[in-house]
């Protein structure tokens, strides 16, 4: 009996790995086949479509892509380590209401919230910052939500005895603030930082509204690309970009000694 | 501290950014993807390119009344200078003032168009291709030739048809032409048109968007019979994939594609020298050559076969319905609704 | 989309410099409500007025009760959601079991297999099951070569499709979710009644399962709302044939112009969502009642 279970257990596992891993697999499959349609056969293999990605038409998306994520990284983590500072280190009165005010555009599903951007910009007139502007500022207020929760959290769970320490042996604030305060959080605010790089880099439903032509960031270049062909080009652009990301968090690994924080907490 | 290491990144490419400045000497032209874009880089883009030292970025988002859609709702500045529309968008958007009026004084060329082709689009669109509906077929698959647009109808091609989704103007016109097949009229008796679309809806195997992935079910074997712009299909034939395209007895709607100009366009004078460059003579031919279109201007020397099948002169256009297209624009609300509810709801 | 615990910091040296606190929120403050709340407040305004002549009126919300699509459009992403809600839980639970419990070396594998693809963005994996399940697609090509079937099943383009790329979407969040969860739960319950001789299915029964309810909830929660405001892949997986709110509003937004409609619609959305995170929190407290009650009753 409790073989049979052990074995439905392990069946269950493998298959669902199968599900996750399936189509990842098969686009990198793709993106190797000789044939321009999608199938895959494991004898022949080609890395002609690669070739593609250096076209203006993915180059210029995804420098685009990148340096809005960069933009959006750098400002959410700014004003999220400020706001939990606040929030959390200031103890200011009211600090739980200012605190949900902070997380509420999390429960606005993305969707509605570009809708509702877009359709502001429309009213007051600033079509004209549709594009690049617009982006950044969306992505910044998806972004900084999670900033701030993983911000707050590191410093909630800080130990306050050091920076008691410090403090009676004549450590100015912004000494300890600088030593201990931030070197402290450093973790989880770099996680955040990670975590709203991809967010941003990813994102689908709120730049569907907000890019403009020469101002699209990947993901959109691909969905639009998608609505005209289903060719190995797109999986070459897709691997390269899923490269790409792994690449980014890999380096902040190294920068930020993260894991721990990303892995959910588990021991 | 690292935040401080990222801060000065951050602020220099914030400032190296800001692109759209940078776009002095570029033109925006929004059109389709697909083997479209392929043909008009070669053919217009390039040369134009290389005659006027303007960089053109090639756009291609959006059906033409998506493309609308984003003039209206950025009222007139969607980042586009030139857009390829139909004469329904450019009826409208000279209604609405959001696109350009265009005369010969900046567009030249405009002179040289069948002025009663040129009159369809208004004083805000330039007539730059013609075709019309065409009932598109396999010839390996169908025993005789279609006659009829009811031959879609045919039990042989149950689940061998596809339509287009209804941000596709081909979906109206369809719509339209099955409402006159089956008595109705194309504007305010359209009841037998919608009924028409349910059973085509029951018949096919799907809706698709763009005509380039419709194309693709037909090119290999999927689907066997559909409703596809003449131009696309010459394309097909000469590409030798068994196909042959007809024009059913009971008539069919021109699709009169034209360039307009989005009012809050940056680059208006290179966007009406791009409009001027492609109705030149030279330009149209490489055009109808290319894409197999017809053309507004009848003094273009090219094929006759090529001639033959498509729309170039006055006389082709009358052996044509063509609807009132402003009066399509009001209703595309109301019908939208209509083709979510009675046709879309019956496909399998 | 829960809200952050604010465990107070084990007393932090209270600084008096209240205003330039205030003055650190402003960045934050100002950007989320010139862009955040100022647009919300925008788009619940133009759900009360006309498109065209921006009078105030409530002709769209009489048309969003009354046209029949978007009520089937609203159903539509109910079911949708629940589906993948349900699957993303019982898919996940395994999964989420041997990670909270291994000590095995290949527990980083399977973590890593489970939660990288979801550093991969939505597009790639649903253009990989739009390569997989399309009319051409590789499962259709594959058995009408083997002359299975003689015409291709219809995998792709309705509610099975997007429920199976949702599912992959958001199913690392409903691991992560029931692991924390499970992780909680004393291992020592187990091997206890291991000991007194239950066997492994009625530890499951009777343990596991009961005391990872909570975790169970909240994996379905997450899903639900993931996919209720999913727009990528009903879009691509969905077409013309299965749409859902999402993809509606996007089309009433960039087709039709209907911005008013597309308010109401974005509106319904966003009340069906807050109805389900409102069932959750009371479900939390709720539990957090009774836990406390039983411990009142205890002492």
């Amino acid at each position: 009996m409790n073989r049979v279970l052990t074995c439905l257990f392990w069946l269950a596992i493998a298959l669902v790995l199968t599900f996750i891993t399936l189509p990842l697999a098969v686009v990198v499959a793709a993106s190797l086949s000789p044939s321009s349609a999608v199938t895959f056969l494991p004898w022949e293999w080609t890395t002609v479509w690669y070739g593609n990605l250096l076209a203006d038409r993915w180059l210029q998306p995804f420098l685009l892509s990148v340096k809005i994520a960069t933009v959006v990284a750098g400002i959410s983590g700014v004003l999220g380590v400020l706001a939990a500072y606040a929030v959390v280190y200031e103890r200011l009165p009211g600090s739980t209401a200012i605190m949900a005010g902070l997380l509420s555009p999390l429960s606005v599903p993305q969707i509605v919230k570009g809708v509702a951007i877009v359709l502001f910009l429309s009213i007051i007139g600033l079509q004209g910052v549709l594009g690049t502007p617009a982006l950044i500022a969306a992505h910044v207020v998806l972004a900084l939500p999670f900033v701030t929760r993983m911000a707050a959290t590191s410093l909630a769970n800080f130990d306050g005895n050091l920076d008691r320490a410090a403090q009676s042996l004549g450590a100015t604030k912004r000494q300890r603030l600088q030593h201990i305060v931030l070197p402290m959080i450093k973790p989880g605010v770099l996680s955040g930082v990670t975590f709203a790089f991809i967010i941003s880099f990813n994102n689908i439903p709120l730049s569907v509204f907000l890019v403009r032509p020469g101002d699209t960031t990947l993901p959109i270049a691909v969905i639009n690309y998608l609505e005209y062909s289903l060719d190995p080009v797109m999986a070459a652009v897709n691997v390269a970009s899923m490269i790409f990301i792994l690449t980014v968090i890999f380096l902040f690994e190294k920068v930020g000694g993260f894991s721990a924080q990303l892995h959910g907490g588990s021991k | 501290m690292n935040v401080n290491r990222y801060l000065p990144l951050c602020l220099t490419l914030m400032l190296s950014g800001a692109p759209g400045l940078a776009f002095a000497e570029t033109l925006v032209v929004n059109s389709y993807g697909g083997p479209y874009e392929a043909i008009i880089e070669e053919r217009i883009i390039k040369p134009f390119e290389e005659k006027s030292g303007i960089d053109v970025v090639y756009d291609a988002v959006g059906s033409a009344s998506q493309d609308y859609a984003k003039i209206k709702a950025t009222r007139g500045q969607p980042g586009f200078d030139v857009v390829v529309m139909t004469a329904s968008q450019s009826l409208q958007g000279c209604k609405d003032g959001l696109l350009e009026k265009l005369d010969v004084t900046a567009v030249p060329n405009l002179g040289k168009l069948v002025p009663s082709l040129a009159a369809v689009a208004g004083p805000c669109g330039a007539v730059h291709e013609v075709q019309y509906m065409s009932l598109l077929y396999r010839t390996d698959k169908l025993a005789s030739p279609p006659t009829s647009w009811s031959s879609l109808l045919d039990p042989e091609l149950k689940g061998r048809i596809i339509l287009p989704t209804f941000q596709n103007i081909m979906a109206v016109f369809l719509m339209e032409i099955m409402s006159v097949t089956r008595g109705g009229d194309m504007i305010d008796n359209v009841d037998p048109g919608f009924s028409a679309m349910a059973e085509l809806a029951r018949q096919s195997i799907g809706f698709e968007q763009s005509s380039a992935i419709l194309e693709s079910y037909i090119k290999d074997g999927t689907v066997w019979a559909m409703p596809f712009w003449n131009g696309r299909a010459q394309l097909l034939v000469d590409q030798g994939v068994p196909v042959d395209y007809v024009r059913p007895k009971e008539g069919t709607v021109p699709l009169i594609a034209t360039l307009n100009v989005p009012v809050g366009a940056t680059n208006k004078q290179a966007a009406t020298a791009f409009i001027d460059f492609f109705l030149e003579k030279s330009s149209q031919e490489a055009w109808v050559t290319g894409y197999k279109v017809g053309s507004a201007r009848t003094d273009i020397d090219i094929p006759d076969d090529i001639r033959k099948r498509q729309i170039t002169t006055q006389a082709d256009l009358e052996s044509l319905k063509l609807p009132d297209l402003s009066r399509i624009a009001d209703k595309l609300g109301e019908w939208g609704e209509r083709w979510e509810r009675d046709v879309v709801s019956q496909a399998n | 989309m829960s809200t952050i615990a604010l465990t107070a910091p084990a007393a932090m040296p209270g600084a008096p410099a209240r205003s330039s606190g205030y003055l650190v929120l402003a960045p934050s403050c100002l950007v989320l409500t010139i862009f955040f709340a100022l647009p919300m407040g925008t788009m619940i305004g133009m759900s009360f007025m006309d498109a065209q002549t921006l009078s105030p009126t409530l002709l769209n919300y009489q048309r969003f009760f009354s046209d029949g699509l978007s009520l089937a459009g609203l159903y539509r992403t109910a079911v949708m959601s629940i589906l993948v809600a349900v699957c993303v839980t019982v898919l996940g639970y395994p999964v989420a079991y041997y990670l909270a419990r291994s000590r095995s070396r290949w527990r980083a594998l399977v973590f890593a297999l489970a939660l990288a693809p979801e550093l991969a963005g939505v597009v790639l994996r649903t253009y990989g099951w739009l390569i997989i399940l399309e009319d051409r697609g590789f499962i259709n090509d594959m058995l009408i070569n083997l002359g299975l079937i003689a015409s291709p099943l219809p995998l792709s383009k309705n509610l099975f499709a997007v429920v199976v790329g949702l599912t992959h979407v958001v199913l690392p969040f409903g691991i992560l979710s029931l692991t924390t969860s499970i992780q909680g739960i004393d291992p020592n319950l187990e091997r206890a009644a291991q000991m007194l001789g239950a066997s492994r299915l009625s530890v499951i029964r009777h343990i596991i399962l009961p005391l990872s309810v909570p975790g169970i909830v909240s994996s379905l929660l997450i899903s639900f709302t993931m996919a209720a405001s999913a727009y990528a892949t009903p879009a691509l997986l969905g077409g013309a044939r299965f749409k859902v709110l999402a993809t509606m509003i996007y089309e009433q937004v960039l087709f039709y112009i209907d911005w008013g409609f597309a308010a109401v619609m974005a509106i319904a959305l966003l009340i069906m969502m807050l109805a389900i995170s409102f069932l959750g929190i009371r479900y939390e407290t709720r539990r957090g009642n009774r836990r406390s009650n039983r411990e009142g009753e205890a002492s």
